[in-house]
Protein backbone atom coordinates (compact mmCIF):
# COMPACT_ATOMS: atom_id res chain seq x y z
CA UNK A 1 0.00 0.00 0.00
CA UNK A 2 1.49 3.32 -0.98
CA UNK A 3 1.95 6.23 1.35
CA UNK A 4 -0.29 9.18 0.68
CA UNK A 5 0.54 12.86 0.89
CA UNK A 6 -1.12 14.19 4.02
CA UNK A 7 -0.24 17.88 4.39
CA UNK A 8 -3.36 18.67 6.46
CA UNK A 9 -2.87 15.76 8.86
CA UNK A 10 0.84 16.54 9.17
CA UNK A 11 -0.17 19.80 10.86
CA UNK A 12 -1.48 17.69 13.72
CA UNK A 13 2.01 16.38 14.44
CA UNK A 14 3.24 19.84 15.40
CA UNK A 15 3.12 21.02 19.01
CA UNK A 16 4.12 19.37 22.27
CA UNK A 17 1.20 16.96 22.63
CA UNK A 18 0.90 13.33 21.52
CA UNK A 19 -0.39 12.96 17.98
CA UNK A 20 -2.59 10.18 16.62
CA UNK A 21 -1.14 10.97 13.20
CA UNK A 22 2.38 10.10 14.39
CA UNK A 23 0.98 6.96 16.06
CA UNK A 24 -0.72 5.89 12.83
CA UNK A 25 2.43 6.50 10.78
CA UNK A 26 4.41 4.35 13.19
CA UNK A 27 1.77 1.64 13.07
CA UNK A 28 1.77 1.75 9.26
CA UNK A 29 5.37 0.49 9.24
CA UNK A 30 4.03 -2.96 10.23
CA UNK A 31 0.35 -2.56 9.24
CA UNK A 32 0.31 -0.90 5.83
CA UNK A 33 -3.50 -0.47 5.86
CA UNK A 34 -2.85 2.37 8.28
CA UNK A 35 -1.50 4.42 5.32
CA UNK A 36 -4.98 4.18 3.85
CA UNK A 37 -6.59 5.43 7.06
CA UNK A 38 -4.36 8.45 6.84
CA UNK A 39 -5.10 8.86 3.12
CA UNK A 40 -8.84 8.63 3.59
CA UNK A 41 -8.82 10.97 6.57
CA UNK A 42 -6.80 13.53 4.60
CA UNK A 43 -9.42 13.30 1.86
CA UNK A 44 -12.18 13.83 4.46
CA UNK A 45 -10.40 16.91 5.76
CA UNK A 46 -10.19 18.20 2.19
CA UNK A 47 -13.78 17.29 1.25
CA UNK A 48 -15.12 18.18 4.69
CA UNK A 49 -17.23 15.06 4.76
CA UNK A 50 -16.74 11.60 6.22
CA UNK A 51 -15.83 8.82 3.83
CA UNK A 52 -16.96 6.06 6.19
CA UNK A 53 -20.28 4.37 5.72
CA UNK A 54 -21.93 2.16 8.29
CA UNK A 55 -24.20 -0.80 8.39
CA UNK A 56 -24.72 -4.21 6.85
CA UNK A 57 -24.63 -7.80 7.99
CA UNK A 58 -21.50 -7.62 10.07
CA UNK A 59 -21.41 -9.72 13.18
CA UNK A 60 -20.38 -13.03 14.63
CA UNK A 61 -22.61 -16.04 14.84
CA UNK A 62 -25.32 -15.76 17.48
CA UNK A 63 -24.49 -12.17 18.38
CA UNK A 64 -26.49 -9.14 17.33
CA UNK A 65 -24.02 -6.63 18.68
CA UNK A 66 -20.42 -5.97 19.55
CA UNK A 67 -19.22 -5.40 16.00
CA UNK A 68 -19.86 -2.15 14.20
CA UNK A 69 -19.67 -2.50 10.42
CA UNK A 70 -17.60 0.21 8.77
CA UNK A 71 -16.82 0.55 5.07
CA UNK A 72 -14.99 3.08 2.96
CA UNK A 73 -17.06 4.88 0.32
CA UNK A 74 -13.86 5.28 -1.73
CA UNK A 75 -12.55 1.69 -1.56
CA UNK A 76 -10.75 1.80 -4.91
CA UNK A 77 -8.62 4.69 -3.75
CA UNK A 78 -8.02 3.17 -0.29
CA UNK A 79 -8.33 -0.63 -0.54
CA UNK A 80 -6.71 -1.15 2.88
CA UNK A 81 -9.79 0.28 4.57
CA UNK A 82 -12.47 -1.05 2.18
CA UNK A 83 -13.78 -3.00 5.20
CA UNK A 84 -12.65 -1.58 8.48
CA UNK A 85 -14.97 -2.91 11.16
CA UNK A 86 -14.85 -1.96 14.81
CA UNK A 87 -14.89 -4.63 17.52
CA UNK A 88 -16.09 -3.74 21.01
CA UNK A 89 -14.77 -5.76 23.95
CA UNK A 90 -16.57 -5.82 27.29
CA UNK A 91 -14.22 -4.17 29.75
CA UNK A 92 -13.82 -5.56 33.27
CA UNK A 93 -15.68 -3.70 36.04
CA UNK A 94 -13.64 -0.68 37.08
CA UNK A 95 -11.31 -1.37 34.12
CA UNK A 96 -8.80 -3.42 36.07
CA UNK A 97 -6.77 -5.55 33.67
CA UNK A 98 -3.86 -7.85 34.30
CA UNK A 99 -1.02 -6.87 31.96
CA UNK A 100 -0.89 -10.36 30.44
CA UNK A 101 -4.56 -9.99 29.47
CA UNK A 102 -3.85 -6.72 27.68
CA UNK A 103 -0.85 -8.28 25.94
CA UNK A 104 -2.97 -11.25 24.88
CA UNK A 105 -5.67 -9.01 23.41
CA UNK A 106 -3.09 -6.87 21.62
CA UNK A 107 -1.40 -9.97 20.15
CA UNK A 108 -4.71 -11.18 18.76
CA UNK A 109 -5.45 -7.76 17.38
CA UNK A 110 -2.04 -7.60 15.66
CA UNK A 111 -2.88 -10.95 14.11
CA UNK A 112 -6.44 -10.26 12.97
CA UNK A 113 -6.78 -6.49 12.80
CA UNK A 114 -5.03 -3.19 12.29
CA UNK A 115 -3.43 -3.21 15.75
CA UNK A 116 -5.14 0.10 16.50
CA UNK A 117 -7.14 0.36 19.70
CA UNK A 118 -9.13 2.95 21.57
CA UNK A 119 -8.93 2.52 25.33
CA UNK A 120 -11.73 3.06 26.12
CA UNK A 121 -14.68 4.13 23.97
CA UNK A 122 -17.22 6.41 25.61
CA UNK A 123 -19.56 3.51 26.34
CA UNK A 124 -16.72 1.94 28.30
CA UNK A 125 -15.64 -0.92 26.04
CA UNK A 126 -12.10 -1.54 24.91
CA UNK A 127 -12.42 -0.75 21.21
CA UNK A 128 -10.45 -2.54 18.50
CA UNK A 129 -10.44 -0.45 15.32
CA UNK A 130 -10.31 -1.95 11.87
CA UNK A 131 -10.60 -5.47 10.57
CA UNK A 132 -12.12 -7.32 7.63
CA UNK A 133 -15.33 -9.36 7.53
CA UNK A 134 -13.38 -12.64 7.02
CA UNK A 135 -11.30 -12.07 10.15
CA UNK A 136 -14.26 -11.55 12.48
CA UNK A 137 -15.13 -15.17 13.27
CA UNK A 138 -11.52 -16.36 13.84
CA UNK A 139 -10.85 -13.31 16.02
CA UNK A 140 -14.00 -13.94 18.05
CA UNK A 141 -13.08 -17.61 18.45
CA UNK A 142 -9.63 -16.78 19.80
CA UNK A 143 -10.87 -13.96 21.99
CA UNK A 144 -13.39 -16.21 23.68
CA UNK A 145 -11.29 -19.39 23.78
CA UNK A 146 -7.81 -18.06 24.52
CA UNK A 147 -8.53 -14.82 26.36
CA UNK A 148 -11.93 -15.70 27.86
CA UNK A 149 -12.98 -12.29 26.56
CA UNK A 150 -16.53 -11.39 25.52
CA UNK A 151 -17.77 -8.71 23.15
CA UNK A 152 -19.62 -5.64 24.36
CA UNK A 153 -22.98 -4.22 23.26
CA UNK A 154 -23.85 -2.09 20.23
CA UNK A 155 -26.91 -1.16 18.22
CA UNK A 156 -30.27 -1.29 19.99
CA UNK A 157 -28.86 -3.54 22.69
CA UNK A 158 -28.11 -2.96 26.32
CA UNK A 159 -24.65 -1.40 26.09
CA UNK A 160 -21.75 -2.75 28.13
CA UNK A 161 -22.43 -1.57 31.70
CA UNK A 162 -19.63 0.50 33.21
CA UNK A 163 -18.72 1.67 36.69
CA UNK A 164 -16.25 3.69 38.71
CA UNK A 165 -13.65 1.76 40.69
CA UNK A 166 -15.86 2.14 43.75
CA UNK A 167 -15.01 0.38 46.98
CA UNK A 168 -11.88 -1.20 45.52
CA UNK A 169 -10.01 2.07 45.99
CA UNK A 170 -12.32 4.89 46.91
CA UNK A 171 -13.36 5.74 50.46
CA UNK A 172 -16.39 7.69 49.21
CA UNK A 173 -18.11 4.82 47.46
CA UNK A 174 -21.58 4.36 48.98
CA UNK A 175 -22.13 0.93 47.42
CA UNK A 176 -20.05 -1.70 45.65
CA UNK A 177 -20.21 -0.37 42.09
CA UNK A 178 -18.13 -3.21 40.68
CA UNK A 179 -20.32 -5.89 42.22
CA UNK A 180 -23.51 -4.32 40.85
CA UNK A 181 -21.98 -3.68 37.42
CA UNK A 182 -20.70 -7.25 37.15
CA UNK A 183 -23.93 -8.76 38.42
CA UNK A 184 -26.10 -6.89 35.91
CA UNK A 185 -23.66 -7.63 33.08
CA UNK A 186 -24.10 -11.35 33.75
CA UNK A 187 -27.82 -11.08 34.48
CA UNK A 188 -28.59 -9.30 31.19
CA UNK A 189 -26.28 -11.20 28.81
CA UNK A 190 -29.08 -11.67 26.31
CA UNK A 191 -29.93 -7.97 26.25
CA UNK A 192 -26.23 -7.07 25.77
CA UNK A 193 -25.69 -9.43 22.86
CA UNK A 194 -28.98 -9.21 21.02
CA UNK A 195 -31.14 -6.24 20.05
CA UNK A 196 -33.93 -5.81 22.55
CA UNK A 197 -35.06 -2.21 22.58
CA UNK A 198 -36.33 0.71 20.49
CA UNK A 199 -32.79 2.10 20.71
CA UNK A 200 -29.63 1.80 22.81
CA UNK A 201 -29.83 1.61 26.62
CA UNK A 202 -26.92 2.32 28.96
CA UNK A 203 -26.29 1.57 32.62
CA UNK A 204 -23.57 3.41 34.49
CA UNK A 205 -22.63 3.13 38.14
CA UNK A 206 -20.89 5.77 40.25
CA UNK A 207 -20.16 5.18 43.92
CA UNK A 208 -20.83 8.75 45.00
CA UNK A 209 -22.14 12.04 43.58
CA UNK A 210 -18.67 12.95 42.26
CA UNK A 211 -19.87 10.65 39.48
CA UNK A 212 -16.49 9.73 37.99
CA UNK A 213 -18.11 7.78 35.10
CA UNK A 214 -20.39 10.74 34.30
CA UNK A 215 -23.40 8.46 34.68
CA UNK A 216 -25.76 11.41 34.97
CA UNK A 217 -24.72 12.72 31.56
CA UNK A 218 -24.20 9.51 29.64
CA UNK A 219 -26.55 6.79 30.77
CA UNK A 220 -30.21 5.97 30.45
CA UNK A 221 -30.09 4.40 33.91
CA UNK A 222 -27.61 6.08 36.25
CA UNK A 223 -27.01 4.59 39.70
CA UNK A 224 -25.23 7.21 41.79
CA UNK A 225 -24.19 6.44 45.35
CA UNK A 226 -25.61 8.62 48.12
CA UNK A 227 -26.51 8.55 51.81
CA UNK A 228 -29.67 9.13 53.77
CA UNK A 229 -28.42 10.32 57.15
CA UNK A 230 -25.97 13.04 58.17
CA UNK A 231 -22.50 13.82 56.83
CA UNK A 232 -20.04 12.49 59.41
CA UNK A 233 -17.98 15.32 60.90
CA UNK A 234 -14.67 15.02 62.76
CA UNK A 235 -14.53 18.43 64.45
CA UNK A 236 -10.87 17.99 65.48
CA UNK A 237 -9.95 17.46 61.82
CA UNK A 238 -12.01 20.54 60.83
CA UNK A 239 -9.82 22.53 63.23
CA UNK A 240 -6.77 20.89 61.67
CA UNK A 241 -7.76 22.18 58.22
CA UNK A 242 -8.52 25.65 59.58
CA UNK A 243 -5.08 25.74 61.26
CA UNK A 244 -3.35 24.62 58.07
CA UNK A 245 -2.27 21.21 59.43
CA UNK A 246 -3.72 19.33 56.43
CA UNK A 247 -3.71 20.44 52.82
CA UNK A 248 -7.22 20.99 51.42
CA UNK A 249 -8.50 18.77 48.59
CA UNK A 250 -6.01 16.08 49.62
CA UNK A 251 -3.23 18.31 48.32
CA UNK A 252 -4.61 18.27 44.77
CA UNK A 253 -3.99 22.00 44.24
CA UNK A 254 -0.56 22.18 45.86
CA UNK A 255 1.25 23.04 42.60
CA UNK A 256 0.63 26.71 43.34
CA UNK A 257 0.45 28.78 46.52
CA UNK A 258 -3.21 29.69 46.88
CA UNK A 259 -2.72 31.29 50.29
CA UNK A 260 -3.96 30.08 53.66
CA UNK A 261 -7.03 27.82 53.75
CA UNK A 262 -10.21 29.83 54.29
CA UNK A 263 -13.08 27.57 55.36
CA UNK A 264 -15.62 30.36 54.94
CA UNK A 265 -14.60 31.15 51.37
CA UNK A 266 -13.66 27.69 50.14
CA UNK A 267 -16.26 25.51 51.79
CA UNK A 268 -19.16 27.28 53.49
CA UNK A 269 -19.46 30.01 50.86
CA UNK A 270 -19.47 27.45 48.05
CA UNK A 271 -22.10 25.12 49.49
CA UNK A 272 -24.82 25.30 46.80
CA UNK A 273 -27.69 25.08 49.29
CA UNK A 274 -26.06 27.36 51.87
CA UNK A 275 -26.67 24.80 54.59
CA UNK A 276 -23.32 25.12 56.43
CA UNK A 277 -22.12 27.54 59.07
CA UNK A 278 -19.60 27.85 61.93
CA UNK A 279 -20.62 28.01 65.58
CA UNK A 280 -17.44 29.10 67.35
CA UNK A 281 -14.89 26.70 65.92
CA UNK A 282 -17.44 23.95 65.23
CA UNK A 283 -18.72 23.27 61.72
CA UNK A 284 -22.49 22.79 61.48
CA UNK A 285 -24.53 21.32 58.63
CA UNK A 286 -28.29 21.40 58.17
CA UNK A 287 -28.40 17.96 56.55
CA UNK A 288 -32.06 18.25 55.56
CA UNK A 289 -30.99 20.96 53.10
CA UNK A 290 -27.78 19.27 51.90
CA UNK A 291 -28.06 18.24 48.26
CA UNK A 292 -25.18 15.73 48.50
CA UNK A 293 -22.99 17.65 46.05
CA UNK A 294 -19.76 16.30 47.67
CA UNK A 295 -18.01 19.69 47.54
CA UNK A 296 -17.30 20.03 51.28
CA UNK A 297 -16.23 16.37 51.51
CA UNK A 298 -13.88 16.76 48.54
CA UNK A 299 -12.22 19.79 50.14
CA UNK A 300 -11.84 18.34 53.65
CA UNK A 301 -11.75 14.54 53.26
CA UNK A 302 -10.19 14.01 56.71
CA UNK A 303 -12.94 15.96 58.43
CA UNK A 304 -16.06 15.03 56.49
CA UNK A 305 -17.39 11.72 55.22
CA UNK A 306 -20.66 10.53 53.66
CA UNK A 307 -23.22 9.26 56.19
CA UNK A 308 -23.52 5.60 57.15
CA UNK A 309 -27.00 4.82 55.74
CA UNK A 310 -25.81 4.35 52.21
CA UNK A 311 -27.49 3.48 48.93
CA UNK A 312 -28.01 5.17 45.58
CA UNK A 313 -30.05 7.71 43.70
CA UNK A 314 -31.50 6.54 40.38
CA UNK A 315 -31.47 9.06 37.55
CA UNK A 316 -33.06 8.17 34.22
CA UNK A 317 -32.78 9.37 30.66
CA UNK A 318 -29.45 11.05 29.80
CA UNK A 319 -28.26 11.09 26.23
CA UNK A 320 -25.83 12.73 23.80
CA UNK A 321 -27.04 15.25 21.25
CA UNK A 322 -27.51 12.96 18.22
CA UNK A 323 -31.24 13.28 17.46
CA UNK A 324 -32.41 15.99 19.82
CA UNK A 325 -30.32 18.13 22.16
CA UNK A 326 -28.05 16.60 24.82
CA UNK A 327 -29.84 15.91 28.05
CA UNK A 328 -28.92 15.08 31.63
CA UNK A 329 -30.66 12.24 33.44
CA UNK A 330 -33.63 13.17 35.62
CA UNK A 331 -33.52 12.27 39.29
CA UNK A 332 -36.26 9.69 39.58
CA UNK A 333 -35.75 7.66 42.74
CA UNK A 334 -34.04 9.67 45.50
CA UNK A 335 -32.84 6.68 47.49
CA UNK A 336 -32.67 3.01 46.72
CA UNK A 337 -31.01 0.33 48.79
CA UNK A 338 -28.27 -1.51 46.92
CA UNK A 339 -28.17 -4.96 48.36
CA UNK A 340 -25.94 -7.74 47.07
CA UNK A 341 -27.54 -10.29 49.45
CA UNK A 342 -30.76 -10.40 47.44
CA UNK A 343 -28.92 -10.15 44.09
CA UNK A 344 -29.77 -6.46 43.78
CA UNK A 345 -33.44 -7.25 43.49
CA UNK A 346 -34.54 -3.63 44.05
CA UNK A 347 -32.37 -2.38 41.18
CA UNK A 348 -33.52 -5.13 38.80
CA UNK A 349 -37.14 -4.32 39.61
CA UNK A 350 -36.69 -0.65 38.67
CA UNK A 351 -34.84 -1.50 35.46
CA UNK A 352 -37.54 -3.87 34.30
CA UNK A 353 -40.31 -1.42 35.11
CA UNK A 354 -38.64 1.04 32.74
CA UNK A 355 -38.00 -1.55 30.03
CA UNK A 356 -41.52 -2.99 30.04
CA UNK A 357 -42.93 0.49 29.57
CA UNK A 358 -40.35 1.89 27.13
CA UNK A 359 -40.39 -1.19 24.89
CA UNK A 360 -44.09 -0.63 24.44
CA UNK A 361 -44.33 3.16 24.32
CA UNK A 362 -40.91 4.20 22.95
CA UNK A 363 -40.70 4.92 19.23
CA UNK A 364 -38.00 3.38 17.07
CA UNK A 365 -34.68 5.18 17.62
CA UNK A 366 -36.04 7.05 20.64
CA UNK A 367 -33.93 7.00 23.82
CA UNK A 368 -35.88 6.55 27.04
CA UNK A 369 -35.08 10.16 28.01
CA UNK A 370 -36.80 11.33 24.84
CA UNK A 371 -39.81 9.13 25.54
CA UNK A 372 -40.05 10.69 29.02
CA UNK A 373 -39.84 14.14 27.48
CA UNK A 374 -42.60 13.27 25.01
CA UNK A 375 -45.07 11.84 27.53
CA UNK A 376 -44.08 14.15 30.41
CA UNK A 377 -42.39 13.39 33.73
CA UNK A 378 -45.67 12.95 35.70
CA UNK A 379 -46.64 10.02 33.46
CA UNK A 380 -43.22 8.46 33.85
CA UNK A 381 -43.26 8.84 37.63
CA UNK A 382 -46.58 7.05 37.68
CA UNK A 383 -45.08 4.15 35.71
CA UNK A 384 -42.24 4.05 38.22
CA UNK A 385 -44.74 4.19 41.10
CA UNK A 386 -42.89 7.16 42.56
CA UNK A 387 -44.69 9.95 44.43
CA UNK A 388 -43.59 13.33 43.02
CA UNK A 389 -41.43 15.43 45.36
CA UNK A 390 -40.20 19.03 44.97
CA UNK A 391 -36.82 17.78 43.69
CA UNK A 392 -38.59 16.38 40.62
CA UNK A 393 -39.70 19.87 39.61
CA UNK A 394 -37.38 21.60 37.17
CA UNK A 395 -39.07 24.98 37.03
CA UNK A 396 -42.28 26.65 38.19
CA UNK A 397 -45.18 25.75 35.90
CA UNK A 398 -45.98 28.01 32.99
CA UNK A 399 -48.96 25.94 31.82
CA UNK A 400 -52.24 27.20 33.36
CA UNK A 401 -54.15 23.90 32.99
CA UNK A 402 -54.64 21.43 35.79
CA UNK A 403 -55.18 17.84 34.78
CA UNK A 404 -57.17 15.64 37.10
CA UNK A 405 -57.11 11.88 37.03
CA UNK A 406 -60.28 9.83 37.25
CA UNK A 407 -59.55 8.70 40.80
CA UNK A 408 -58.87 12.26 42.02
CA UNK A 409 -62.40 13.48 41.18
CA UNK A 410 -65.37 12.49 43.38
CA UNK A 411 -67.46 10.09 41.31
CA UNK A 412 -64.77 9.87 38.62
CA UNK A 413 -65.41 10.93 35.01
CA UNK A 414 -68.32 8.55 34.46
CA UNK A 415 -71.56 10.39 33.82
CA UNK A 416 -75.05 9.71 32.60
CA UNK A 417 -75.34 11.76 29.40
CA UNK A 418 -79.15 11.53 29.33
CA UNK A 419 -79.35 12.84 32.88
CA UNK A 420 -76.98 15.65 31.93
CA UNK A 421 -79.00 16.58 28.82
CA UNK A 422 -82.15 16.92 30.92
CA UNK A 423 -80.56 19.86 32.67
CA UNK A 424 -78.54 21.20 29.73
CA UNK A 425 -80.68 21.13 26.62
CA UNK A 426 -78.72 20.84 23.40
CA UNK B 1 -55.64 -14.44 23.86
CA UNK B 2 -51.96 -14.48 23.00
CA UNK B 3 -50.82 -16.56 20.03
CA UNK B 4 -48.91 -19.77 20.68
CA UNK B 5 -45.17 -19.55 20.12
CA UNK B 6 -45.38 -21.40 16.79
CA UNK B 7 -48.20 -19.16 15.57
CA UNK B 8 -46.24 -16.10 16.64
CA UNK B 9 -43.13 -17.32 14.82
CA UNK B 10 -45.15 -17.88 11.63
CA UNK B 11 -46.71 -14.40 11.90
CA UNK B 12 -43.28 -12.81 12.42
CA UNK B 13 -41.76 -14.63 9.45
CA UNK B 14 -44.66 -13.53 7.29
CA UNK B 15 -44.25 -9.94 8.44
CA UNK B 16 -40.50 -9.99 7.66
CA UNK B 17 -41.22 -11.52 4.23
CA UNK B 18 -43.94 -9.09 3.21
CA UNK B 19 -42.91 -5.80 4.85
CA UNK B 20 -42.07 -3.12 2.25
CA UNK B 21 -38.51 -2.83 3.59
CA UNK B 22 -36.49 -5.96 4.36
CA UNK B 23 -35.08 -4.57 7.64
CA UNK B 24 -37.44 -4.40 10.61
CA UNK B 25 -37.10 -2.99 14.09
CA UNK B 26 -37.99 -5.36 16.92
CA UNK B 27 -40.91 -3.03 17.60
CA UNK B 28 -42.34 -3.68 14.14
CA UNK B 29 -42.98 -7.26 15.27
CA UNK B 30 -45.09 -6.22 18.26
CA UNK B 31 -48.08 -5.82 15.96
CA UNK B 32 -47.89 -9.53 15.08
CA UNK B 33 -49.57 -10.16 18.41
CA UNK B 34 -50.64 -7.25 20.61
CA UNK B 35 -51.31 -9.72 23.44
CA UNK B 36 -47.71 -10.91 23.71
CA UNK B 37 -45.35 -8.87 25.89
CA UNK B 38 -42.60 -6.98 23.99
CA UNK B 39 -39.81 -8.83 25.84
CA UNK B 40 -41.29 -12.15 24.76
CA UNK B 41 -41.43 -10.97 21.13
CA UNK B 42 -37.78 -9.98 21.38
CA UNK B 43 -36.93 -13.47 22.69
CA UNK B 44 -38.85 -15.12 19.87
CA UNK B 45 -37.15 -12.87 17.28
CA UNK B 46 -33.79 -14.01 18.66
CA UNK B 47 -34.89 -17.63 18.49
CA UNK B 48 -35.77 -17.12 14.84
CA UNK B 49 -32.26 -15.78 14.29
CA UNK B 50 -30.84 -18.92 15.88
CA UNK B 51 -32.99 -21.01 13.56
CA UNK B 52 -31.78 -19.05 10.52
CA UNK B 53 -35.23 -17.68 9.66
CA UNK B 54 -34.17 -14.14 10.51
CA UNK B 55 -30.79 -12.43 10.67
CA UNK B 56 -29.41 -9.35 12.36
CA UNK B 57 -28.78 -6.32 10.18
CA UNK B 58 -26.90 -3.40 11.64
CA UNK B 59 -27.34 0.20 10.53
CA UNK B 60 -24.31 1.19 12.59
CA UNK B 61 -26.24 2.58 15.56
CA UNK B 62 -29.34 0.36 15.49
CA UNK B 63 -29.66 -3.37 15.00
CA UNK B 64 -32.58 -4.64 12.95
CA UNK B 65 -33.98 -7.99 11.90
CA UNK B 66 -34.38 -9.25 8.34
CA UNK B 67 -35.05 -12.36 6.24
CA UNK B 68 -31.63 -13.53 5.00
CA UNK B 69 -32.76 -14.07 1.39
CA UNK B 70 -34.22 -10.57 1.13
CA UNK B 71 -30.92 -9.08 2.31
CA UNK B 72 -28.98 -11.22 -0.16
CA UNK B 73 -31.19 -9.99 -3.00
CA UNK B 74 -30.77 -6.42 -1.87
CA UNK B 75 -26.98 -6.77 -1.69
CA UNK B 76 -26.81 -8.41 -5.12
CA UNK B 77 -28.83 -5.49 -6.52
CA UNK B 78 -26.53 -2.95 -4.82
CA UNK B 79 -23.45 -4.73 -6.18
CA UNK B 80 -24.86 -4.74 -9.69
CA UNK B 81 -25.63 -1.04 -9.31
CA UNK B 82 -22.10 -0.30 -8.10
CA UNK B 83 -20.46 -2.16 -10.99
CA UNK B 84 -22.76 -0.76 -13.68
CA UNK B 85 -20.23 1.90 -14.60
CA UNK B 86 -17.12 -0.28 -14.34
S1 LIG C 1 -17.59 8.29 41.70
FE1 LIG C 1 -17.21 8.68 43.87
S2 LIG C 1 -16.90 6.60 44.68
FE2 LIG C 1 -16.59 6.44 42.48
S3 LIG C 1 -14.39 6.73 42.19
FE3 LIG C 1 -15.39 8.71 41.91
S4 LIG C 1 -15.21 9.69 43.91
FE4 LIG C 1 -14.89 7.50 44.24
S1 LIG D 1 -22.32 18.08 50.32
FE1 LIG D 1 -22.61 19.97 49.18
S2 LIG D 1 -24.69 20.59 49.70
FE2 LIG D 1 -24.06 19.10 51.24
S3 LIG D 1 -23.22 20.31 52.90
FE3 LIG D 1 -21.49 19.73 51.60
S4 LIG D 1 -21.26 21.47 50.18
FE4 LIG D 1 -23.29 21.65 51.12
Amino acid sequence: MPKHDTPLLDELEKGPWPSFVSDLKRQAETKPECWDILGQLELSYKDRITHWKHGGIVGVFGYGGGIVGRYSDVPKQFPGVAHFHTVRLAQPSGMYYATNKLRGICDLWEKYGSGMTNMHGSTGDAVLLGTTTENLEPLFYDLTHIENQDLGGSGSNLRTPSCCLGKSRCEWSCYDTQALCHHLTMHYQDEIHRPAFPYKFKFKFSGCPNDCVAAIARSDFAVIGTWKDDIRIDQAAVKGYVNGEFPSNGGAHSDKDWGAFDIQKEVIGLCPTECMWMEGDELKIDNSECTRCMHCINVMPRALRPGVEQGATICVGAKAPILDGAQFATMTIPFLEINADNEFEEVVEQIEKIWDWWMEVGKNRERVGETIQRVGLPTFLKIMEVEPIPQHVKEPRSNPYVFWQDEEVPGGFERDVREFRKRHAQ
Amino acid sequence: MALSKEELKAAMIEKATKAPKPQLYVKDFYKCDPDTKPRMIKNVANELVKEGELMFWSSGSTTMYARPDRIKNEEARDDAEEHKND
